[in-house]
């Protein structure tokens, strides 16, 4: 499996803990399974929104993207590209400070601990590592069109 | 990274095990999920048609038949009612109501600006069912910042919390809750507020005097005074900072009263 794949299978993971959250921001589920921290009182905090929309949606968001851009990395003409190894370091950095940002709200401001938020922080951690070197490992100089047949 | 032929071979086996990856989120998420609706889109509020409701009874606290009667029209979200619930009220009852002097008597009186006032009036109700009205009174107040539609757009979860520690029945709580099932005693309470034209909370009725926002202990107890002076019942003179008078009858343990 390659780093790009690995990628893409954890954005599936983090969409899912995101799906998850975001149904309960909607009041589809009634209660978060939570049985580490106090999952309710983080996703019911003032900071569980941001710029108007509830965090859990643009987790949402963030992760179908990072699925998009880490599939089209996969294939055989983006493969080798310095352009997606970029876009996909880019997107997990934002995504790692984001995180961080979130998980010193929960631990400094609200004083909770969403075991769901924890989980996705990970996924986005281990996400920004391998894009990290998959960035590092990318050719310089080649791009789809120069590159030897 | 694989090489390009061996990056196609390798793409159908990628993108079935990630379909089985994305079923098995979906699946844990179905595991996870629980079904009954979100109690912040179960709790919104249905007025009851006009002249529909009874009268509002308020909660009670001390001596039924003490010379002065005072009643409470406040919010429970509301920072001037949460500052006289934890800084005058616990003198107001040590020197007032468990003496036997006052009566007194909560009324809900939600305001249209607090956005969780109603679900706080609701858990209180709830915990009156199980005989802890002024146990869950006082942690609501004293919680406010934990709680108001500041902190949160759901609260349920922190008065959840308040119902273990009263270490009442949680589930016949939480029923209670999610049904709403005072929501027309808060309306009728409220109504009352409305019929006595407050205005403002906390308001106080003390004896036959309106007495709007919060008060200190030494101008409640002048209040408290002077109504039963009205009344023909003077209370047992002491200092408004001084000890409590000798008590006339113990607080009696009515309904919704500790």
């Amino acid at each position: 499996m390659t780093r790009r794949q690995l990628i893409a299978l954890l954005a599936v993971v983090g969409g899912c803990i995101s799906v998850y959250l975001t149904l309960y921001k909607l009041g589809k589920i009634g209660t978060l399974s939570c049985s580490l921290g106090s999952c309710e009182t983080v996703n019911t905090s003032k900071w569980s929104q941001f710029l108007g929309v509830p965090v859990a949606e643009w987790g949402l968001g963030y992760y179908v993207v990072l699925l998009a851009v880490a599939i089209a990395g996969t294939t055989a003409r983006l493969e080798d590209s310095r352009v997606v190894a970029r876009a996909l370091l880019a997107l997990a950095t934002a995504g790692v400070l984001f995180s961080a940002y979130l998980t010193s709200l929960e631990l400094f401001v609200i004083h909770a601990i969403c075991i769901w938020c924890v989980g996705s922080a990970i996924v986005v951690a281990v996400i920004f590592v391998i894009a990290l070197i998959d960035y590092r490992a990318a050719p310089l100089a080649v791009t789809p069109s120069a590159r030897p047949a | 990274m694989v090489a390009p032929r061996a990056a196609a071979r390798s793409n159908g086996r990628f993108y079935a095990i990630l379909a089985v990856v994305a079923v098995i989120g979906v699946g844990t998420i179905a595991y996870f999920a629980d079904h009954r609706p979100g109690l912040a889109t179960t709790t919104a509020i249905t007025p009851a048609p006009p002249g529909s409701l009874g009268p509002g009874k308020g909660h009670q606290l001390g001596n039924a038949n003490a010379p002065v009667t005072v009643l409470e029209f406040a919010d429970f979200e509301c920072p001037a009612c949460g500052v006289f619930a934890v800084v005058t009220e616990p003198d107001v009852r040590t020197r007032l109501i468990n003496t036997g002097q006052v009566n007194y008597q909560f009324f809900d009186f939600p305001l249209p600006v607090h956005k969780n006032t109603w679900f706080a009036s609701e858990a209180a109700a709830c915990a009156e069912d199980q005989g802890k009205f002024w146990e869950m009174h006082d942690l609501l107040f004293n919680g406010q910042n934990d709680w108001n539609g500041e902190a949160t757009s759901d609260p349920s979860s922190v008065f959840k919390g308040y119902a273990k520690d009263l270490h009442l029945d949680v589930d016949k709580f939480e029923d209670c809750y999610r049904s709403q099932a005072h929501m027309r005693d808060i309306q009728a309470n409220q109504a009352e507020g409305d019929r006595r034209h407050v205005n403002q909370t906390p308001t106080f009725v003390i004896g036959t005097r309106e007495v709007p926002g919060a008060v200190g202990f030494d101008q409640f107890r002048a209040l408290v005074d002077s109504a039963a002076k009205a009344a023909g019942k003077p209370l047992a003179t002491g200092g408004a900072a001084g000890a409590a008078p000798a008590a006339a009858t113990p607080a009696p343990s009515a309904p919704g009263s500790r």
